[in-house]
């Protein structure tokens, strides 16, 4: 009987014994993206100093921050329940165009004035609705559904202006984008109302808490009677939200309506996300560590921008972050089947 | 204990692809006890369970709760009427917290204007927690930060408050499934210690295990489950372990079943051997030795290590100690087709699922393994894969409309055909086979024995995984048993000294 | 393999040829030119490299990966082998080595990329549509650095790409090379254990791995050709363009994915017919010449495609065997 326990205890303890350091490594990543984030700050200090920390380009990197903030985002909430979305390039693009020739501008004598632009940002969460309902009842896998809708929006921005954009004349508009409250930019006031709307919805509404079940294993929250295909819809829809905020932004900023807002805007996105500990698989991560995960990114592209790299390099970059993030924190073993 | 019926399952049948699961099986439940559930691997257990939480529907048959009726369509229905089950993989979703699992799905029930209060939320949950005798569980705690046990307990912390909210009288009827396979044992006894408050409350428990010192630690009452059939069911005082496995694993069947007659004496030379072999956490300190024309079988419960030796032999996974010497040479696999070109392949446990293709054709199925082999100068002669394929439907005597049928069509003792006559067509002079006759009726049980004693005879050898004790010493020239990762012993199995059951039980459990 | 033989794969040939057809009505009664012999020329000489890239990009969605990259490892190759002949500019060497050196160098590289993309996804387990997206990113981060913008082929180098004109009949030798091309992957996937396996890892991975078919192997050589053939497409874009563009490959992923599914290959693997891709390329280049043709606006032409694809997509999805979940 001795024995036997012993012998029962030794692989059990082995069992437990790697369960348990399997945690503790998952407790140190955890705290991973702040020290890069933190590591970065000081690599810039040392390598740009004075330039780096002036005042102006730290409200430069407020500013800069915006945009990818707002991506990440609405693509947070995908990537918690281990989708993907590939359209937000065609998204905010779209978004971006249309809002110039929905408010007052030098192209038509369109001017919806704030209500021009909610009508844009309805045009994305209405392809973010679609995405969400084609992925979940054709069966089809995210990417390609994005991947697909990325194409038309890019399309449909373009139509919209037909190679020549449109200026914004609604004086409001046109000073949204120079406005600072408190010091820092009005636009980076309202991609932090759109953070904080996002935690309350992540913390502390049901759907926040079904999102990392769905994310996690969808079968327990079906078991319990929960919409999955609802969920999934009402993620896509969140993160079409999220873009049109993002794609007004980006319009009201550059003054005009093109599709090039959109341009480069996934990727940067992506690592965040991925950066910031949200794991692509689902069920882990959330809002906060986009924040990390944004900042890490906008630095960095602040930084390797002063140092004067080439332009071209970037979305290289960034891809090669995405790799890199992605195989560290992939789950790894021969039984795992990835596609 | 109450003499209060509080369940009651009378004459469920139940069948899967033809197979009979469940033949005409009895099960009663009073209020305030527990009822302990033992059989082998494939008895019925499992398939009564999914019955009663209404996951499956029987055949035919009936079953009654609190004297009435009871047919759940889904789980939520049985969870509505107070039935709850604990499954053997966990179902908490690990980055929220213990109170968030606890409601999960009803989180409504605390929102304030918009918000969800989760303060409010959280108390309610620590009132669950002390309702089963867990008040030092922490409700905000993340339920990825807590030990295989505690989160055992939320499980069915969880459970008992599903239930017990829907339940007309407040008793409900837990069903635990293997709820001990990763405790210790400090935390077994705890757990015990709560199913004991449960049942003094007046709730029931049906306690499946196939540890049965446990069982016969816990249980007021027993039922022995064997092939599907109910074979006894006992007060726990009547019980003990060897007359628990008597039941479950019934008299030695008779010679001609497992073709004794063919048995062959293996020769000196040894074709596999394992030296020191060991996986974290699944296995350790492995020795032993297979010579040609010898078939070795494996006995152990599950958990007891056996079919993740299998997976290092055929080349799945790679041993974190230890040595694979296979003919005379030690080797290393990363991936099974390592193994299957020094004439390692298995034949695996989850037949649908890894052992056939169900999207392709017989023929297309059969020369999965040896493709390569049918092909002149790099080219693949679909006629061979054709006339390789009629020969062994004929051979093995595999039911089919043709050579091109899906397989997915086929029953499940077919598709199991259809996976032999893969290996066999392979060549492999070492088959490893994981649980071969599982799923399978009793006539092809018999076929597929004959092939096994066949395959022998060409100077094939054998690693068998058995279903049953029983199979493993027919079968087998040696047995080699298994528990907790250690081999605990190796017994000769020669056609005229087969070894008992009873003496092989000891050392398993 | 026996999937010819079910009547499904019949009916996804017949429906392909039918929406030809209708698709070439079409486009002639909206205007009259479309079938003229030049354009029909046009059209078949541009068929040429899409042809080839959806013959690489068929068994890549057959083992049930992707290959998002595709686009960019166009753009980059094809910047790569201009790059290349250029600098050649100023040498006496026969126009016959130039191309040796310049394409096989191109080619290799190619191989080499699509090689380390399918060790990232098989050693380290990355999914095939994200580390294919990280690529994409990569190389066309790459093909802007070589080149920021389009170089033409001075006359005096058009020796190397003169090829590109021969034809045989009213089909261009690059055409013909490309369905060379399909015919010998057709030929590898019915009859070699190569083919057979990645029929098998694309309808069960596992149940392939364990009947000891080399998986890794085989998704890496998959991912390796993939890598050859849009080069060998990125070759014949520069050959009748006589210059390099670093965008050249944008628009072709969408359209390489469109073409394939079209030619009813499923996305999720296992089943599908590469001579029906032929199919789907044909289909894929008469919407796109057809649109140019009846001068619809080339922003539309990307709405269509996405369309397109969704359709192809949800009509070829069997769902009803969808019993496992999609992310």
């Amino acid at each position: 009987m001795e024995e036997k326990n012993q012998a029962a205890l030794d692989i059990r303890e082995e069992f437990a014994a790697k369960v348990k350091a399997d945690n503790r490594k998952e407790k140190l990543m955890k705290w991973a993206p702040v020290g890069v984030l933190a590591a970065l700050i000081l690599v810039f200090c040392i390598l740009k100093g004075r330039s780096f920390l002036s005042l102006s380009n730290l409200v430069s990197i407020l500013n800069q921050w915006s945009l990818p903030l707002l991506v990440a985002l609405g693509l947070t909430f995908v990537i918690m329940i281990g989708s993907i979305d590939l359209s937000i390039d065609g998204t905010v693009g779209m978004v971006g165009s249309l809002t110039a020739i929905f408010v007052a501008n030098s192209k038509n004598t369109v001017n919806l004035g704030v209500l021009g632009l909610l009508l844009a940002i309805l045009c994305s969460v209405v392809v973010g609705f679609l995405i969400g309902v084609i992925h979940v009842k054709f069966k089809i896998p995210s990417f390609m559904v994005s991947f697909a809708f990325m194409n038309i929006c890019i399309g449909i921005g373009m139509l919209s202006y037909s190679g020549k954009p449109a200026t914004i004349r609604d004086p409001l508009m046109t000073a949204i984008p120079k406005a600072s409250f408190l010091g820092v930019p009005v636009i980076t006031w309202i991609a932090i109302a759109v953070l904080v709307l996002c935690y309350y919805i992540q913390e502390y509404t049901p759907f926040g808490r079904h999102v990392y079940a769905v994310g996690t294993d969808e079968t327990i929250p079906k078991a319990v009677g929960i919409n999955v295909n609802k969920v999934k819809i009402k993620v896509f829809t969140l993160a079409g939200f999220c873009y049109g905020v993002a794609g007004v932004i980006g319009a009201l900023r550059l003054g005009q309506g093109q599709i090039a807002i959109g341009t480069d805007q996934m990727f940067p996105a992506q690592a965040a996300v991925v950066i910031g500990g949200t794991a692509l698989t689902g069920g882990k991560g959330g809002v906060m560590n986009t924040v990390v995960g944004t900042l890490i990114m906008t630095v960095l592209i602040n930084g390797l921008t002063m140092m004067g790299v080439d332009p071209n390099i970037k979305t290289g970059i960034q891809g090669v972050i995405i790799l890199a993030a992605v195989i560290l924190t992939i789950k790894h073993g021969s039984a795992v089947i990835s596609k | 204990m109450s003499k209060n019926i509080l369940f009651s399952a009378k004459n469920i049948v139940k069948s899967f692809h033809g197979t009979q699961a469940l033949k005409e099986v009895d099960l009663d439940v009073y209020e305030g006890e527990v009822v302990g559930l033992v059989g082998e691997n494939g008895a019925g257990k499992s398939t009564l369970m999914k019955i009663i939480i209404g996951v499956q529907p029987q055949g035919s048959g009936e079953m009654y709760l609190r004297g009435k009726p009871f047919q759940p369509h889904d789980p939520l229905e049985a969870n509505a009427e107070g039935i709850g089950m604990v499954y053997q993989e966990q179902s908490l979703i690990t980055t929220l917290s213990v109170g968030q699992n606890l409601f999960f799905g009803h989180e409504k029930e605390f929102m304030q204007m918009g918000i969800v209060n989760w303060k409010k939320m959280y108390a309610e949950a620590a009132a669950v927690l002390s309702e089963v005798g867990c008040e030092d569980i922490n409700p905000r705690k993340k339920v990825i930060d807590l030990n295989f046990a505690t989160r055992q307990m939320v499980e069915i912390a969880k459970v008992v408050n599903v239930t017990k909210e829907a339940s007309t009288d407040g008793k409900c009827l837990i069903l635990l499934d293997e709820p001990t396979s990763v405790l210790n044992e400090t935390e077994v006894k705890r757990l015990f210690q709560e199913i004991r408050k449960l049942t003094a409350k007046g709730h029931s428990v049906i306690f499946v295990s196939h540890r049965l010192d446990e069982v016969l630690e816990i249980s007021d009452r027993i039922y022995v489950y064997k092939d599907g059939e109910n074979a006894g069911n006992m007060n726990v005082a009547d019980a003990t372990e060897a007359i628990l496995y008597e039941r479950m694993v019934g008299h030695e069947t008779n010679s001609e079943y497992y073709h004794l007659d063919k048995q062959v004496i293996p020769k000196e030379e040894v074709v596999l051997e394992a030296k020191d072999l060991g996986c974290r956490g699944k296995f350790k300190h492995v020795n032993f030795q297979l010579h040609k024309g010898e078939i070795l079988g494996f006995c152990g419960v599950v958990g007891s290590g056996k079919e993740e030796i299998c997976s290092v032999f055929c080349g799945d996974e790679s041993p974190d100690f230890g040595e694979l010497i296979v003919k005379g040479r030690k080797t290393k696999y990363s991936a099974p087709y390592q193994a299957l070109n020094d004439g390692i392949l298995m034949i695996p446990m989850e037949r649908m699922v890894e052992g056939v293709i169900r999207g392709l054709s017989v023929e297309d199925n059969i020369a999965l393994s040896n493709a390569g082999r049918l092909s002149k100068r790099g080219m693949i002669s679909r006629k061979r894969v054709s006339e390789q394929a009629v020969e062994w439907i004929r051979r093995l005597r595999i039911k089919t409309s043709g050579k091109e049928e899906l397989v997915i069509q086929l029953s499940g003792g077919n598709q199991q055909k259809v996976v032999f006559a893969r290996v066999l067509a392979s060549e492999s002079d070492v088959v490893i086979l994981n649980h071969p006759t599982r799923g399978v009726d009793v006539g092809a049980k018999e076929e597929i024995y004959g092939l096994i004693r066949d395959m022998v005879a060409e100077g094939k050898s054998v690693i068998l995984l058995g279903d049953t004790l029983d199979e493993c010493i027919g079968m087998s020239n040696r047995v080699l048993i298994m528990r907790d990762g250690l081999v605990t012993g190796e017994l000769d199995a020669a056609v005229d000294a087969k070894p008992s059951q009873v003496s092989i039980i000891s050392m398993m459990v | 393999m026996n999937k010819l033989k079910t009547n499904k794969a019949y009916f996804a040939t017949y429906f392909s040829m039918a929406v030809i057809i209708c698709l070439v009505l079409i486009f002639t009664i909206m205007e009259k030119s479309f079938i003229n012999s030049s354009n029909i020329n046009n059209l078949l000489s541009d068929t040429a490299p899409l042809m080839i890239m959806a013959a690489g990009m068929t068994p890549v969605i057959l083992i049930g990966s992707i290959d998002l990259s595709v686009g960019a490892m166009c753009s980059v190759s094809n910047v790569l082998v201009v790059s290349f002949i250029m600098k050649f500019k100023d040498t006496i060497y026969a126009d016959w080595f130039i191309m040796l050196v310049t394409f096989v160098t191109t080619l290799v590289f190619a191989v080499i990329a699509g090689i380390i993309l399918g060790l990232i996804h098989v050693k380290l387990k990355v999914p095939s549509f994200i580390a294919s997206l990280a690529f994409m990113s990569i190389w066309n981060s790459a093909a802007l650095l070589i080149s920021n913008s389009p170089i033409s082929i001075p006359k005096k180098l058009w020796g190397t790409i003169d090829w590109y004109k021969i034809s045989i009949g009213p089909l261009g030798y690059p055409l013909v090379i490309a369905f060379l091309i399909i015919i010998g992957y057709y030929v590898i996937l019915t009859r070699t254990s190569l083919g057979r396996g990645i029929y098998a890892i694309g309808a069960n991975e596992r149940a392939a791995r364990m009947s000891g078919i080399a998986v890794d192997r085989i998704k890496i050589t998959v991912f390796a050709v993939n890598g050859f053939c849009a080069a060998l497409g990125a070759i014949f874009l520069m050959a009748k363009a006589k210059s390099c563009a670093p965008t050249v490959g944008d628009s072709f992923t969408l359209m390489v994915i469109s073409a394939v599914v079209l030619g009813g290959t499923a996305l999720i693997g296992g089943s599908g017919n590469i001579l029906n891709t032929i199919l789907g390329v044909f289909i894929v280049s008469i919407i796109k010449n057809g649109m140019n043709i009846v001068s619809i606006n080339v922003y539309w032409q990307k709405v269509v495609f996405g369309v397109v694809v969704l359709i192809a997509i949800a009509i070829n999805t069997d769902r009803s065997s969808r019993s496992f979940i999609v992310k």
